[in-house]
């Protein structure tokens, strides 16, 4: 079996360690003997939803940011809306998840247009949301741990949330609710990197992408003893503050 | 011991909180009689004061430094009372200040100092610093208000070319590549233009963004370089050999950051009118600062002590670790304190891959965060049924020990690096603690 990963905006959305969630996927993959290819697209690159199996985009600065919306808009939202629409696997972290939905107001009040393909929106806020957070998915009944550092706030309106936030801020800091889920496209503010302490939610991405492609793929189980000690280190630590 | 040390531990923000209690402008006071040079930028801040502060000593003129790491404003109005004389003195001295980016206006408010120099801008401790485009943006505000000093930068690194100040600007950098390496990573910083947002090109890069740039949308380049490496005669674990302005220097800390760190300190001793051989014999002389690639001996075994914080520096780490063939030891630390970075997800910045090749004997992981660390190592290509997790000092110290005699390096963030220096103070491995 093999999966193509595709990588957007490597070179301008990557200063907060998301990298590490696409080299995750890829070791997750390989030990259970499947190959990965990841293809890097970015400034002028035409999307091809055909040739991806899982799509991944990162969080940036907003000098990035602002680069990265216009192309994205000028080379990429048809395609782009074609592949979420249909089911694929995108998982999409902090100013990548703004860039999902209609639009992302900066602090400095600068408006970027988003693709709006998903139904939600993103104001800039005075605070910025910094530190561990903790969620809870009642579907999927897991837990996830990550890092969250945004002064943006992103209101979901009817979209399924990533989960329920125990410990932290979330989109808003105002619903409760962290991230959100539409179709196979997951969207979360979760730096850390989101896939180092969250092994479960690797793996479906992973199953996801694999039963799109070849239906009823079920994946060994590996030694995550690691994950998940650093992940019961962050909930006892965060939750006996 | 001053007393303020005695009562704080190194801590020495103390005597400034209450003299600024008693007086908001005591700064002015207490550094009037000096002549101020400001040390600010991401990395290489505390190598570089120290090097400067070594040639300025060595050149015979009075000169005060806050080398303990108190970098904030409240550490340096301590810096100066702790050095403060009744007696009036007709000779002025030097202060030599290392200062924390987002600090520096507070200082430029109450001193006008001769030089600023700052050595670079990477992405650092996203959490507290934020976006370099931000730091650079704090850094100038505190360059505004001292429109008399003049700024000595890095000209290699493209966010400090384009700047709008009344300043008087002096650049270094590196007249000739260290390597054939002209394609900046694809997760280095700052790799579009100031001015048109183009991607840059690079004659050569030296590491991350820093290098020979230029931009093929505009027309902005590196600027011309007052000082520069003309040449590199040797790079290797324990120095470099290279040329200054046509004249050969050999730097005893290694790696191309403190080629960099040592060429700021070369630059500002020229500005000060420092002669040539005063500087060669204190840059092949100055000591490392603690932790800055430190060297200790603990039971006949060599132990190197790097401080990592960012994804630059630890790359930078990587890179010179990476020029040693012979079988190693590395220790790992990773905490999460304030000082360090409460957000530790950076370490997925940094290329650990690398260190895959070499000759490992040992892996220790220890730190607040070390399980975080071994999850980054496994997925670098490390098994993980080799790793030692060290859940204190005492365990790691243990594993040192019994290491063979191969050279133990350990590269650890702040807080565990102090941690573990004054755990190993206590066992009388290292004699001065500050």
């Amino acid at each position: 079996m093999e999966i193509n990963i595709c990588h957007l905006y490597p070179d301008l959305l990557n200063v907060y360690g998301d990298v590490g969630n696409i080299l995750i996927l890829k070791h997750r993959a390989e030990l259970r003997g499947i190959k990965v290819n990841i293809v890097n697209v970015s400034m002028g690159d035409i999307f091809d939803a055909a040739n991806y199996d899982i799509v991944f985009f990162g969080g940036g600065q907003d000098y990035e940011q602002a680069i990265v919306s216009p192309d994205l808009i000028k080379f990429k939202k048809t395609s782009m809306e074609e592949y979420i629409e249909s089911g694929k696997v995108f998982l999409a972290i902090c100013g990548g998840y703004q860039l999902l939905g209609k639009y992302y107001t900066t602090p400095d009040g600068e408006k970027l247009d988003g693709l709006g393909i998903l139904d939600i929106y993103t104001e800039g806020g005075d605070k910025r949301f910094i530190g561990n957070t903790i969620i809870h998915n009642e579907v999927f009944d897991e837990t996830y741990v990550g890092f969250e550092n945004h002064s943006g706030r992103t209101y979901i309106n009817d979209l399924l949330p990533l989960g329920k936030v125990k410990v932290g801020y979330g989109n808003n800091g105002e619903d409760g609710y962290e991230g959100c889920i539409y179709k196979n496209t997951f969207c979360t503010y979760f730096h850390g990197s989101l896939l180092s302490k969250n092994p479960e939610l690797a793996d479906r991405i992973l199953t996801l992408a694999l039963n799109n492609k070849y239906n009823e793929v079920a994946l060994t189980s590996l030694d995550d003893s690691l994950e998940i000690k650093a992940k019961e280190f962050i909930i006892n630590r965060e939750t006996s503050k | 011991m001053k007393l303020s040390k005695l009562l704080f531990q190194g801590g020495t923000n103390f005597p400034g909180k209450i003299a600024l209690m008693l007086d908001k402008n005591i700064l002015k006071t207490v550094a009037a009689n000096y002549e101020v040079i400001l040390i600010t930028g991401t990395n290489g801040k505390t190598t570089t004061t120290s090097m400067i502060y070594s040639i300025v000593k060595d050149s015979n003129k009075p000169v005060i430094t806050n080398n303990t790491g108190a970098n904030m404003y409240t550490g340096i109005v301590a810096c100066f009372i702790l050095n403060y004389s009744f007696k009036k003195s007709m000779e002025k001295k030097i202060a030599v200040i290392e200062v924390d980016e987002a600090n520096l206006k507070f200082v430029t408010e109450y001193i006008t100092p001769s030089i600023i120099t700052i050595t670079n801008l990477f992405r650092d401790q996203m959490d507290r610093y934020g976006e370099v485009y931000t730091t650079l943006r704090k850094i100038l505000i505190g360059i505004a208000k001292v429109e008399a000093t003049t700024l000595l930068l890095n000209g290699d690194e493209s966010l400090f070319g384009n700047l709008n100040v009344k300043n008087d600007i002096v650049y270094y950098g590196f007249s000739t590549k260290v390597n054939d390496n002209k394609i900046v990573d694809i997760n280095a910083d700052a790799k579009f233009c100031t001015i048109c947002k183009s991607p840059y090109e690079y004659n050569f890069i030296t590491y991350n963004h820093l290098g020979d740039f230029y931009c093929t949308g505009c027309g902005y380049k590196r600027p011309d370089l007052t000082y520069s490496v003309d040449k590199i005669i040797d790079l290797n674990t324990s120095g470099s050999s290279v040329h200054i302005n046509h004249k050969e220097y050999y730097i005893n800390q290694p790696g191309t950051y403190n080629i960099y760190n040592a060429l700021c300190a070369y630059s500002v001793a020229k500005l000060l009118g420092i002669k040539d051989a005063t500087i060669e014999h204190s840059l092949k002389t100055v000591a490392s600062s603690f932790g800055r690639q430190e060297t200790l001996n603990i039971e006949g075994i060599e132990v190197k002590i790097i401080l990592v914080k960012n994804p630059a520096g630890y790359d930078e780490a990587v890179n010179t670790i990476n020029l040693d063939k012979s079988k190693i030891n590395l220790s790992l630390l990773l905490n999460d304190n304030y000082a360090d970075g409460k957000d530790i997800s950076w370490i997925w910045d940094v290329n650990f891959e690398r260190l895959t090749s070499l000759n490992i004997n040992k892996i220790m992981i220890s730190g607040i965060r070390m399980y975080d660390m071994a999850i980054r190592l496994k997925v670098a290509g490390f098994s993980s049924d080799s790793f030692l997790l060290c859940s204190d000092e005492e365990a790691l110290l243990n594993e040192i020990k019994t290491c063979n005699g191969e050279t133990v390096y350990i590269l650890a963030t702040y807080t565990a690096m102090i941690n573990l220096r004054k755990f190993l103070h206590t066992k009388g491995y290292i004699n001065k603690l500050w």
